[in-house]
């Protein structure tokens, strides 16, 4: 087995303690269960406009959030982090592993949820086109979101409390009524990735190509910044 | 093997290695967090054998071992593991085992998956094998399918002992390993280090705690205030701790009498009278206590209590730092 798929399994088990899996398992577990009490209640809204509001502007983030600041943000937090830097691997592969891993759980976790709230709600446009946009968009902005807060986590010990912030301050409220900050959202380009999809995105999401450039700057550059990071990180003793 | 006396008699002079190279050498290695000076232009060299790092909390072991690690980039000088920078250099790491002072283990890991791990991480040819071998040199066979958060304190340092030693290291770092562990688990752990040590590994362990290093070191580095204080052969450092001045108090039957009949003797240089007892000023521990009752039965003076004043291992450090 290499060591990246080591490095994987154990930031996965790191990841999977019995109360994050458990929060983790609700928060995606809210669209597909609003689906299905609107569907047993006779009700019939737009998959779409569940999907933008809950799903990619809620639970995506919070998920990304979750799971990239814990990947290897916690074992800093606790003291383990020093077993994995003290092992002869180059820092950057034990970036990407932890990126990779956050990214992968993310999206296993968000796109499910994705599929099953658009099929139960069904789409007025195309059920079939909603969920494979909206799929692809949370696959490739969940991984996004997730580099951005293992990256974000490295940098500081409040990266949860600095991600909240941004998921709610900024993308929430501030890059909607500041039109030429648009392109700093991984929202807007998640939304935008979705649009170029095919999907009727509410508002006015960034254009597919400024999309793509968006969330492969946050992908690459997080990774580059991330390793850099790794690289120079110190280990502080107490005494 | 007989280990190799590694450090430098001057404590903050450029390691003056003669023989065999160091494995380990810090030249004149400082290290601040802004205003705070944790390590203050410390040079030693380390070679096979163990050494002990000596100090109260709060001097800079912790610190010092970080930068000998490769977990901090000096803020002046160097550290060197086989001749190459320490910092920033991840493949030294498959020579280094370290053991650190924080107690965190991954608590969903049982003893054996933790080793297994480590194991795995170093490359190490046969992961199962090597972690059940190094389970069992530290005696931790018993509860190596137990899940780590179950452990005492002492066998989380042994995992961890464990975990450092899969890859066979040449050299071993361990940050206070003897903390949380039982007489017998402290006895294992020294005999273990020793033979270790025999086979030719470079080991370097810090302790606050001076009879851990009597009993373990052959050399010492004696870190006080992120200074080297001391470095060298333990027996001298030992002496030198003991022939510093000491103050000694005395209740007795009769202190103005035993004051003046111990001032006739070589080994004090100093009495004062207080309140309620006696003050003696000595170059001479060792002579001092065996003049003390001497005297005292010669005159027929009665002993109450015999105390030294500034036997901490604070004032022995402050004592070596001044001098």
């Amino acid at each position: 087995m290499t060591v990246m798929a080591v490095l994987a399994e154990v930031t996965l088990r790191g990841l999977l303690g019995r109360r994050r899996t458990l929060l983790l398992v609700l928060l995606v577990g809210l669209p597909v269960l609003i689906a299905l009490l609107v569907r047993l209640a006779g009700g019939r809204p737009d998959a779409d406009a569940v999907l933008d509001a809950l799903v990619v502007r809620t639970v995506l983030p919070l998920v990304a959030l979750i799971v990239g600041t814990a990947a290897i943000g916690s074992e800093i937090e606790d003291g383990t982090a020093v077993y994995l830097l003290v092992k002869p691997i180059a820092r950057w592969r034990i970036a990407f592993a932890k990126i990779l891993v956050a990214a992968g759980l993310t999206a296993a976790l968000v796109v499910p949820a994705v599929i099953l709230t658009g099929l139960l709600l069904g789409s007025r446009h195309d059920t079939t086109t909603t969920v494979i946009a909206y799929s692809v968009a949370c696959l490739v902005g969940g991984s996004a979101y997730a580099t951005a807060f293992v990256t974000l986590s490295l940098f500081t010990s409040r990266a949860l409390l600095l991600g909240l912030a941004y998921t709610l301050i900024w993308e929430g409220v501030l890059a909607g009524l500041l039109e030429g900050t648009r392109f700093l959202s991984i929202r807007q380009a998640t939304l935008g990735l979705a649009a170029a999809l095919g999907v009727n995105v509410p508002g006015d999401p960034l254009v597919p190509f400024v999309s793509v450039v968006v969330l492969g700057t946050v992908l690459v550059g997080g990774l580059v910044l991330a390793s850099w990071r790794l690289a120079r990180f110190e280990i502080r003793g107490g005494d | 093997m007989t280990p190799t006396p590694t450090a430098t008699p001057a404590p903050t002079a450029t390691p003056a290695w003669t023989g065999i190279a160091p494995a380990l050498e810090v030249d004149h290695v400082s290290r601040w967090y802004g205003n705070v000076v944790a390590v203050n232009d410390i040079s030693f060299g380390l070679g096979p054998g163990v050494t002990g790092l000596l100090g109260p909390n709060g001097a800079g072991k912790t610190t010092l071992l970080n930068l000998m690690a490769g977990l901090l980039a000096p803020s002046a000088g160097h550290v060197l593991v086989e001749g190459a920078s320490a910092w920033r250099r991840p493949e030294m790491y498959r020579h280094i085992g370290l053991v650190p002072e924080r107690e965190a283990v991954p608590s969903y890991l049982t003893g054996l998956e933790f080793a297994r791990l480590n194991a795995r991480l170093q490359g190490v040819s046969d992961p199962a094998a090597a972690a059940a071998r190094a389970i069992a040199t530290v005696d931790l066979t018993d509860a190596a399918n137990r899940p780590i958060g179950t452990y005492s304190k002492g066998m989380r340092q042994r995992a961890k002992l464990a975990g450092a030693l899969v890859h066979d290291p040449t050299i071993l770092l361990l940050d206070e390993p003897f903390n949380g562990m039982d007489p017998r688990q402290r006895l294992h752990m020294m005999s273990l280090l020793r033979s270790m040590a025999a086979e030719g590994r470079t080991i370097l362990f810090s302790s606050h705690i001076l009879e851990e290093v009597e009993r373990l070191a052959d050399s010492v580095l004696v870190v006080y205030a992120g200074r080297l204080a001391a470095a060298g052969d333990f027996r001298s450092i030992r002496r030198l701790m003991t022939d510093r001045p000491h103050t000694f108090t005395v209740r007795s039957s009769d202190d103005r009498r035993l004051a003046a009949a111990l001032m006739g003797d070589a080994a004090v240089f100093g009495a004062e009278l207080l309140d309620g007892h006696v003050s003696f000023r000595t170059a001479d521990h060792d002579a001092f206590t065996r003049a003390l009752p001497r005297v005292a039965r010669a005159h027929a003076v009665t002993l109450f209590e015999v105390r030294s004043t500034d036997d901490s291992l604070e004032s022995v450090f402050s004592y070596l730092v001044r001098r």
